[in-house]
């Protein structure tokens, strides 16, 4: 499929194999978040963004993603017996992240309000243990998935 | 089992076309006995961040056959590293690992497989089944001097699939190349395939 996140585009990514990767898992990874009261994705995150800004809010998450919460969920993964879901998603997340890149680079406009949205998320990680924060941010991709299936270019 | 060191397997090689990989490896020879290899893989992802990580394929770990279907183990468009290992018994041969990483980037794609059939009026085409990667283009036109070219892209699945209502006497000329979004590539076309429909040509 391909995706249009304001000017920046991303196309190879098959969202169903994504979405079949997070299914798979969604049951054994969901179970271990004991904080039901705390969203790190919540709604003044991901809510109302701007065409432009999607393009900088969805390359801050998926980096954030890539570069912390699979890397410490890793040994989870292992132990659950569900590498292959997580390589599938830890992949195409690391082939989002360099597709947006370049393009996101180039834009200067919308990036302060867009870096504001990702603070929300990232202040509400950094309040949670290390351990239940990973676990929590991992078992919440179907909240990122369902909102970049929104930029899908059918 | 007479065996002090089981080799490595040799020559890995995959081959992909249409999308359907396949790794393949010399066989290790051990008279009398029967060698089981075992295959497993990993994206640009875990080479980066977690090196010491290989993943069992899913239909070949283990397997008897020197070779392995890894389609559905590549799920994401990015290089792979791919490493297959013997084993006799409690013997276990080294590891050998594909020389050049692959991507499904580089699958080779073929030109479509295709069957124009009449239905009374209706010219239909049916497909080649390829798999839920491939969108088909299919370009149809009539041939005559000055024709206008129609394309229609077909999805996964969907067979056989209505061009146009054709007229008496014409003459109708189709071909057809399929599309992976996956990796944003065309095959070559399909040769040209034209059908001239029975009866008078209708009077002007």
């Amino acid at each position: 499929q391909e995706f249009q996140f304001g000017p920046c585009q991303v196309d190879g990514i098959v969202l169903q194999k994504l979405w079949q990767a997070f299914w798979a898992m969604k049951d054994i990874v969901q179970a271990q978040d004991n904080i039901t009261s705390v969203r790190l994705l919540r709604k003044e995150v991901l809510q109302n963004v701007s065409e432009t800004e999607s393009c900088h809010l969805l390359h801050a998450l998926l980096r954030f993603y890539v570069n912390t919460v699979f890397k410490n969920y890793h040994d989870k993964a292992v132990e659950f017996g569900i590498l292959k879901s997580f390589s599938t998603l830890a992949n195409n997340f690391f082939v989002i992240v360099s597709k947006l890149q370049a393009s996101q680079e180039k834009m200067f406009s919308t990036r302060e309000s867009a870096r504001r949205r990702f603070l929300l998320f990232y202040r509400a990680f950094k309040q949670l243990d290390r351990e239940a924060a990973v676990t929590k941010a991992f078992g919440e991709m179907d909240i990122l998935l369902r909102w970049m299936e929104k930029f899908n270019q059918l | 089992d007479g065996v002090a060191v089981l080799p490595a397997p040799q020559n890995l090689s995959m081959q992909s076309t249409n999308m359907k990989h396949v790794l393949t490896w010399s066989p290790v020879i051990v008279p009398e006995e029967i060698i089981r290899y075992s295959v497993e893989y990993q994206g640009e992802y875990e080479s980066l961040y977690t090196s010491h990580i290989w993943i069992p394929s899913s239909w070949c770990s283990p397997t008897q056959r020197p070779e392995c279907d890894i389609t559905e183990d590549i799920t994401a468009t990015v290089s792979y590293s791919l490493r297959v290992r013997a084993t006799l018994g409690s013997l276990t041969s080294a590891w050998s690992t594909l020389k050049h990483r692959f991507n499904q980037n580089s699958t080779i794609l073929t030109p479509p497989g295709m069957e124009i059939t009449m239905d009374g009026f209706h010219l239909l085409i049916k497909l080649e089944d390829l798999g839920p990667h491939f969108e088909f283009f299919v370009f149809y036109w009539r041939r005559e001097p000055g024709a206008k070219e129609h394309v229609k892209v077909v999805r996964p699945g969907v067979l056989p699939v209505y061009l146009e209502t054709v007229e008496p006497g014409a003459a109708y000329c189709v071909k057809a190349r399929t599309f992976v979004k996956a990796i944003g590539r065309h095959s070559a076309f399909s040769r040209t395939e034209c059908v001239k429909v029975q009866g008078e040509a209708l009077p002007l």
